[in-house]
């Protein structure tokens, strides 16, 4: 182990846990309208994703179209889970919400093994060029792209939410529907047009991972799910900058972890991380006022 | 009956187990995604004792059950005081850090000349007791249903008992439970170590009918589905998990009539059902309509 290793290391963490981050700044945007959890949020990142690829594979089409079908396929997606497993309930039907999610998930998998039979199939590079030498360390261009387009979305999304008349529709949507649709905002449009904002956040997301990966599975449907729910839980909900930080610290502690532990023992480290936070800090990095308010909700008959 | 009807009504039984322990947790108000962790804690005990200890299948069931109940138990302590999301959250952790493990267990010894026991990735294999004692499909999915139906008869007697009622009421409203002198964290408590000792009882069977277990039986996916049977069949009783687990394999994955569409199928059904019974098939509502009308044609053959 040297210094140049624990550098390199912390340097890809930081790459791969800026996609960790977005998922997570999707994350936590619906979970803050909706109080719920979304469990078809990856598999809706996974069908965008798939018809991207199909896209690619059967039409031959450019890097950007396969971006852009691949955000509006996830906007879509994300539309149709949100008329289907949560427009229909009220908050009080949290577990119906979810798990009408999960049944849609089972859904969309199937249906992508419909679109795509093959296990593995290829997908569009970002950029295929050597690798940038900073002294002993290397970088991949693609990877930083990758953190840039995070840092940039998650400066957009804090733009949107703290300077726009949108945002400041969400907020209120957020702290309290009620009485945000008394004063006139039209509380199911601002959570539609919430829901699939974080879709389509979800689907550059999934771009980004499936092209710097230069191929796509199935399996990222759950993957971007569980990574996207651990970030946003060492975040601490509600909180863009608890998400971006969430992200981050996961896939550094992940790189270290598969480094020096091997990659089994880097899942159980991050799990267990999430355990040991939920247990005695379950606020998480960033949520503590996001967690008073949900208790404060909670204590209210 | 012909072999493969035996194995689905065997699949369908085991899983109902894991069904009702996510069922148990759902009616305390508390959503976990972690029940899977119990019935593999289960298996993997129970396969142990039958096949390095050499211990009688009762001896092992239980035996496992008390391991996974006092696991759940060890779980709760940390993690009972949270609700919604944090907790659904801390048990799938839990659970994943339990398949994980599994993974990396290995403990293998030579029994009878030959190397066994739990391999990491690979799996336990060779839990081999049913073969050994000559002991037939048959009687081995009337041994899952015997127990089964023990598991059910007590709960539904449970649910007519304080205890039952005050379970009910901590998942409806933990704060009015609290005024009304209920201890919740106690009830949740009870709810735990029950939920985990049936998911366990369900693991040790699972792990003896199939002759093995791997960390892959026990992910998230049995978790989830787990918790999506209850809310299918109905949170009004016992049976409603039951008629979740009964639909999806009982009815779709083994007739085979969607065969390469079953889950659009039935994930679009499931999506729309809730919508119009968030509660599931069975709910409060259903299963007090058919107590009265029980009741009253009893009456009427007086």
């Amino acid at each position: 182990m040297t210094a140049v290793d624990l550098a390199q290391n912390t340097l890809d963490g930081l790459m791969v846990g800026a996609s960790y981050a977005l998922l997570a700044v999707g994350f936590t945007l619906i979970f803050g309208v909706m109080r719920r959890l979304n469990l078809a949020y990856g598999p809706t990142i996974m069908a965008g994703v798939y018809l991207g690829t199909a896209a690619f594979i059967s039409l031959g089409a450019p890097t950007l179209v396969v971006l852009v079908v691949v955000i509006i396929g996830a906007a879509l997606v994300g539309l149709y889970v949100e008329r289907l497993c949560f427009r229909p309930f009220g908050e009080g039907a949290r577990a119906a919400s979810m798990v009408a999610s999960f049944a849609l998930w089972m859904q969309l998998e199937e249906a992508a093994t419909h679109l795509l039979p093959q296990h593995m199939n290829p997908f569009p590079p970002l950029l295929a060029t050597q690798p940038l030498e900073i002294g002993p360390l290397l970088l991949r261009a693609d990877h930083l792209v990758m953190l840039a387009a995070t840092l940039l979305i998650a400066g957009a999304v804090t733009y949107l939410l703290a300077r726009t008349k949108l945002g400041l529709a969400i907020r209120a949507v957020i702290d309290q529907p009620r009485a945000a649709a008394i004063v006139g905002i039209h509380v199911e449009r601002v959570m539609m047009l919430t829901f699939v904002l974080a879709s389509a956040i979800g689907g550059v997301a999934g771009f980004l991972i499936a092209a710097t990966d230069g191929q796509v599975t199935h399996m990222i449907g759950m993957w971007a799910t569980t990574k996207g729910l651990v970030a946003m839980m060492l975040g601490g909900l509600g909180s863009v900058k608890g998400a971006i930080a969430g992200g981050l610290l996961l896939g550094i502690l992940e790189a270290h972890a598969q480094w020096f532990l091997g990659p089994q023992v880097r899942d159980m480290v991050a799990w267990g991380l999430l355990f040991v936070l939920l247990a005695f800090w379950p606020g998480g990095l960033m949520g503590a006022k996001a967690l008073d308010r949900t208790m404060a909700v909670g204590r209210r008959v | 009956m012909d072999g493969y009807l035996i194995t689905v009504l065997s699949n369908i039984g085991m899983i109902s187990f894991v069904a009702l322990s996510a069922y148990i947790l759902l009616l305390s108000g508390q959503i976990s995604f972690g029940q899977q962790a119990y019935f593999g804690i289960g298996a993997y005990t129970a396969g142990i004792a039958t096949v390095m200890w050499q211990w009688p299948l009762a001896g092992a069931l239980v035996l496992g059950a008390l391991v996974a109940s006092a696991a759940a138990g060890l779980v709760g302590l940390a993690t009972l005081r949270l609700s919604g999301i944090y907790f659904a959250m801390a048990t799938l952790a839990f659970a994943e850090i339990m398949r994980i493990a599994a993974e990396l267990l290995v403990y293998r010894r030579e029994i009878g000349g030959i190397e066994t026991g739990p391999d990491g990735i690979d799996g336990f294999r060779d839990i081999r007791y049913f073969f050994a004692n000559d002991v037939s499909p048959l009687q081995t999915c009337l041994i899952v249903y015997v127990l089964l139906g023990m598991v059910v008869a007590a709960l539904f007697m449970a649910e007519r008992t304080r205890a039952g009622r005050m379970l009910r009421q901590v998942g409806e409203d933990p704060l009015l439970a609290e005024v009304h002198g209920i201890d919740v964290m106690r009830v949740r408590m009870a709810a735990a170590l029950v939920a985990g000792a049936v998911a366990g009882l369900g693991g040790g069977l699972y792990a003896h009918l199939m002759t093995y277990v791997e960390p892959k039986s026990f992910d998230i996916m049995l978790g989830v589905h787990a918790l999506a049977y209850g809310l299918i069949g109905g949170l009004g009783t016992a049976l409603g998990p039951l008629l979740g687990v009964l639909i999806d394999i009982g009815l779709l994955e083994s007739t085979r009539i969607f065969r390469g569409y079953r889950m659009i199928v039935f994930g679009g059904l499931v999506a729309v059902l809730l919508i119009v019974r968030p509660r599931g098939l069975l709910d409060e509502n259903a299963v007090g309509r058919i107590r009265h009308y029980l009741r009253r044609r009893g009456h009427a053959g007086d």
